[in-house]
């Protein structure tokens, strides 16, 4: 699943990249300074690939993540997704953030439809496709309910369910269950595993906890601060469907110890 | 209903409400029975201060007078085009300045300089402008009222948050597309409180313009009773007039609710 793509960009087949960033970098001017949030980033991302970004703050994951939804420019170098240039944000790629961004003022419903009117789509197709994912999400029962009526864990749920009702390919996830306790985070990192395995969603996960990077994905991109960049990329060959369980073994512990060593090496102490 | 209900919490809480009703209830009482008494014992002149009955028995006479509809119904049109005008004239302009941070950066001094002015000396101003009828009083509520929904209109919908305005540009979404669909609706209860001092303030505009220059209206008549040391007479228009603000309140508090019904009992 995770191998590297090495046919020709632009040539259509099983092997091209669905996602790929070819010395994609970020510069910020500060008070007058330049200032490198990320060092240019060679990457390609196969087809149903789940790949998860983790380093401390200011490792540039999040800045990746924006140029490549098209939610920010890059400063040199390209993303491309499906073979073309990201210029703009595109409906193939979804993103999700830390809060849930629910509108207060539409029930979950009405939420999760509402990229749907914006597509200008307000069939009866799309509106069983809501009730679907919905039912898929486990919230079924609050389909008609407002977002205050809703815990937090079960708002992310409503914010997963408006990007997968309109079916985009590649699904980008910004620290999604960051705000979320401990508890609620592994039920939803399990839910997001089984649904986005069983939709073939490629998905890119922005996180600083280890542990849930390795358990979730097939490759993990460490990333070091100052000046932010990859320092090294852990393939995780752990069979699927993942389970708890395999958090207890050894290969798993080894895993974990491989990211921590790219992490420490990239600000050299530890 | 929940009368029956042995809600505990729900039953403290109404014994609460009930208590600061009964509270409010006194303090009325005392005020107007002082009101009351204050001129029968001597303590103050009666034509400076009639007593509280003396100004419901005035109130009752004003109102059955046939010259009295038509003083108020110049007046209540006044405060009504006013308040309408001004707030959607505050409306659009708050909007243009928060759409286009140019047009905000350029002309931010000028509507903060306008502010600055006390409105009212604009009154003798507009009647030299648009003559002693209607349409001057109108200008002066439309220029005192506009101000506080123009304000609350740009800072509403600058405090979309950020990644709403993310989450709609990741899908694609248009400009007028985030604008309908969440940014105004974010923006509405602060626009709101705009619009409710927006009415107070037409009120006002509307009075102080009558007071300057009209032969019609109920802030002439404030006018003319006073010289006429009638002024049992001047506290019933004040209450006529206190009745327009506090019915108009009241239905602007009944739109709100109806409107902005997901805000949650904290934000009230």
């Amino acid at each position: 699943m995770a191998e590297a793509s090495s046919g020709p960009p632009g040539l259509a087949g099983a092997a091209e990249p669905i996602v790929e960033a070819r010395g994609l970098a970020k510069t910020f001017s500060v008070a007058g300074s330049e200032v490198v949030a990320l060092e240019g980033v060679d990457l390609s991302i196969a087809r149903g690939e789940f790949i998860s970004f983790v380093g401390p703050s200011g490792c540039g994951k999040s800045t990746f993540l924006n140029m490549v939804a098209g939610l920010l420019p890059a400063s040199g170098g390209e993303a491309l997704v499906k073979g073309v240039k990201v210029t703009e944000p595109s409906r193939e790629v979804g993103f999700m953030f830390q809060s849930p961004v629910l509108l207060p003022w539409r029930t979950v419903e009405q939420n999760v439809l509402m990229p749907a009117e914006v597509f200008g789509r307000k069939d009866a197709a799309i509106r069983q496709k809501a009730r679907a994912v919905l039912e898929a999400v486990g919230l079924e029962g609050f389909v008609g309910a407002y977002p205050r009526q809703l815990s937090g864990g079960m708002q992310q749920r409503v914010a997963l369910a408006r990007i997968l009702t309109y079916e985009p390919e590649v699904l980008l996830m910004d620290e999604p269950f960051g705000a979320l306790d401990e508890f609620t985070r592994e039920a939803m990192n399990l839910e997001l595993m089984r649904i986005t395995r069983a939709a073939g969603i490629t998905v890119l996960f922005v996180t600083h906890n280890i542990t849930e990077a390795v358990f979730m994905s097939d490759r993990v991109v460490v990333m070091t601060p100052r000046p932010g960049k990859v320092s090294g990329i852990v393939d995780v060959g752990l069979p699927r469907p993942r389970a708890i369980a395999q958090m207890q073994q050894q290969g798993f512990a080894d895993l974990i110890f491989e990211v921590r060593g790219l992490l420490g090496q990239g600000r050299g102490e530890h | 209903m929940t009368t029956t209900t042995a809600d505990p919490v729900e039953h403290l809480a109404r014994r609460e409400r009930l208590r600061y009703r009964l509270m409010s209830l006194v303090i009325v009482m005392v005020i107007l029975g002082a009101w009351e008494l204050a001129p029968r014992l001597g303590l103050v002149s009666s034509i400076i201060l009639p007593p509280f009955s003396a100004v419901v028995g005035a109130l009752f006479t004003l109102v059955q007078q046939p010259f009295f509809l038509g003083h108020f119904i110049v007046t209540l049109r006044e405060i009504v085009i006013g308040f309408v005008l001004g707030t959607l004239i505050g409306f659009g302009i708050g909007t243009a300045l928060a759409i286009w941070p140019s047009a905000k950066r350029v002309s931010y001094p000028f509507v903060v300089g306008f502010q600055a002015i006390p409105k009212i000396v604009f009154a003798p101003l507009f009647i030299a402008w648009f003559g002693f009828g209607e349409t001057s009083k109108v200008v002066m509520a439309v220029v005192i009222a506009f101000f506080p929904v123009l304000i609350n209109t740009l800072v509403g919908l600058e405090s979309v948050p950020e990644d709403a305005r993310r989450l709609m540009r990741s899908i694609k979404a248009t400009q007028w597309q985030t604008f309908y669909k969440v940014s105004l609706p974010h923006a509405l209860p602060v626009i709101f409180a705009g619009v409710k001092a927006a009415l107070t303030f037409a009120v006002i505009g509307a009075i102080v313009g009558e007071f300057v220059g009209a032969s019609v209206g109920l802030g002439y008549l404030v006018d003319l009773y006073n010289n006429q040391l009638r002024i049992d007479r001047v506290f019933a228009v004040i209450t006529i007039l206190a009745a327009i603000g506090a019915g108009g309140y009241f239905l602007l508090e009944w739109l709100d609710q109806k409107l902005i019904f997901w805000r949650s009992d904290a934000d009230r």
